[in-house]
């Protein structure tokens, strides 16, 4: 029984104590635990340092004070795909190829075929990667991010502009991954809409903290904070009209 | 060949046109590639570490780029002198000597071009080979593969201000016949001589070269830029 309740409780990342300072911006997080094989959605609004705390994660930032753990994960198990994507001066291919070749692994042919034909990027495979529309690059850079199979995932906004359609097949796809083979995700979005349905727990951060932790049915319904409460009234209000 | 020789022979006067289009083009060959591995090193090395006194060495640099070649000329000239303090080479009034004021001249503009593309791209490329796992090396190498553009550009730009330049060239090559006279030195003979169509000929020529140049840097500038989805 306790080890059933231990394995289930096994954290990917953990984070204590932690302090950053940029600038005017304070950021301030006692105790973020992100469970393993688990999908987490970071919610709040702009500026309140989600993008922040991602990058500490990361380890592109660090902090100034307390304690990140990452259990069991290697700089090569863990990736990012940015709000604003880096694609290289190169064809659509060689960004997509390019975290098979960090690892000296050969790209499959067919595999990363199939992968561009599925998310309608097959004819663009020796385009210029930065001639892409915007919602192409985000999906490049979403494919180039799952192609080699890390441990560890975290996806800022990179779902904002691309359309219902492969907003869907990306959640799907995400959905098909975990039920083969678990791993961890961090979903980063300010729409509920997003993240609600696909994720097994929600952090709400609010002006460098986070405010609230929870599954998505106890921040949304069962949260007393005030300003928790008033997000999502306007988010409900704006998806449901939306379908109307 | 012959023809074509014979032509510009008959074009020209006894300045030794065929050898100073040969020096100049050997002289802004070497210097430009000599300028480019140190000046691309030490600009990827200077916005790579930091050090004290940092600020005050790329100030020292940014001035460098726009010093008179002239002084430069004077002060190789100094060093190189046969009672100089590297003398002893024995390089004065030969193409190694121009090639050496050549590179003292370019390599400030490469590495400042380098640093500033540098400061601008670094950031983003390290926070992206972060996230794809590489290491140390291949980030190093993607900066640079993602940087050639700007790169070629800066060579480029050097290559061009080394034709162009008459004064260092003048003072430490010495202008001789065949030997250390460019294209430009060459210019500046006809014009004492008060033979000017010559002059304006070769100035033509070296405009050409300019230009091909330029075109080329152009090429290479269109590519990146306008293939773009902003
Ligand atoms: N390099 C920087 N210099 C100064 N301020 C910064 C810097 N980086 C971030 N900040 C500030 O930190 C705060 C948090 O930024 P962060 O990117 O984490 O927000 P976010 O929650 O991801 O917002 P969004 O939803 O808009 O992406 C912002 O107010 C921002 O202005
Ligand atoms: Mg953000």
């Amino acid at each position: 029984m306790r080890t059933t309740e231990e394995t289930r409780q096994s954290f990917a990342i953990r984070m204590r104590n932690v302090e950053k300072r940029i600038g005017e911006f304070q950021l301030k997080i006692e105790d973020l635990t992100l469970e393993e094989g688990r999908i987490h959605g970071f919610i709040g609004g702009n500026g309140s340092g989600k993008t922040t705390a991602a990058k500490l994660m990361m380890g592109i930032l660090s902090p100034d004070a307390g304690t990140i753990e990452r259990k069991d994960l290697g700089p090569r198990d863990i990736t990012m795909t940015s709000q604003r994507p880096y694609l290289l001066h190169d064809t659509v291919y060689a960004n997509l190829v390019y975290p098979l070749r960090v690892r000296g692994r050969k790209p499959e042919e067919s595999q990363v075929r199939a992968l561009l034909a599925r998310f309608g990027l097959e004819d663009k495979a020796k385009q210029y990667a930065r001639s892409l529309s915007s919602g192409e690059q985000q999906k490049l850079s979403m494919l180039r991010a799952l192609i080699f199979e890390p441990r560890f995932l975290i996806i800022d906004e990179t779902l904002s502009n691309m359309d219902p359609e492969s907003v869907e097949q990306f959640e799907e796809m995400i959905l098909d991954i975990q039920k083969k083979n678990p791993v961890t995700w961090v979903i980063i979005s300010h729409r509920l809409s997003h993240v609600y349905r696909l994720c097994d727990r929600l952090h709400f951060f609010s002006r460098g903290s986070v405010l609230a932790s929870g599954t998505g049915d106890e921040i949304l319904f069962k949260s007393s904070e005030p300003e928790i409460r008033r997000f999502m009234s306007k988010e409900m209000i704006r998806s449901g009209s939306a379908e109307s | 060949m012959n023809v074509i020789e014979k032509l510009v022979g008959s074009l020209f006067s006894d300045v030794g046109v065929y050898d100073a289009i040969r020096v100049t083009l050997c002289m802004s060959v070497c210097s430009t590639l000599l300028s480019s591995a140190i000046g691309i090193a030490l600009g990827l090395a200077l916005e790579r570490f930091s050090f004290p006194g940092k600020r005050i060495v790329v100030r020292v640099n940014r001035t460098l780029m726009g010093v008179p070649p002239v002084v430069v000329g004077l002060v190789v000239y100094m060093l190189i002198m046969r009672r100089g303090p590297l003398g002893f080479l024995g390089i004065l009034f030969t193409v190694r000597g121009m090639i050496l004021a050549q590179t003292l001249i370019i390599t400030p503009i490469i590495c400042g071009m380098t640093y500033s593309y540098a400061v601008k791209t670094a950031p983003a490329v390290r926070v992206f080979a972060r996230t794809m796992g590489a290491n140390r090396r291949q980030t190093s190498i993607l900066l640079v593969r993602e940087m050639k553009y700007e790169l070629y550009f800066a060579m480029i730009s050097g290559f061009g201000r080394s034709i162009s330049e008459v004064g260092a060239v003048m003072l430490v090559g010495g202008n001789i016949k065949g030997n250390t006279r460019t294209m430009t030195t060459a210019i500046a003979l006809l014009k004492s001589q008060g033979i000017f169509h010559e002059g304006l000929t070769l100035g033509l020529l070296l405009l050409v070269m300019a230009f091909v140049i330029q075109c080329l840097a152009d090429f290479l500038r269109r590519e990146v830029q306008e293939e773009e989805n902003y």
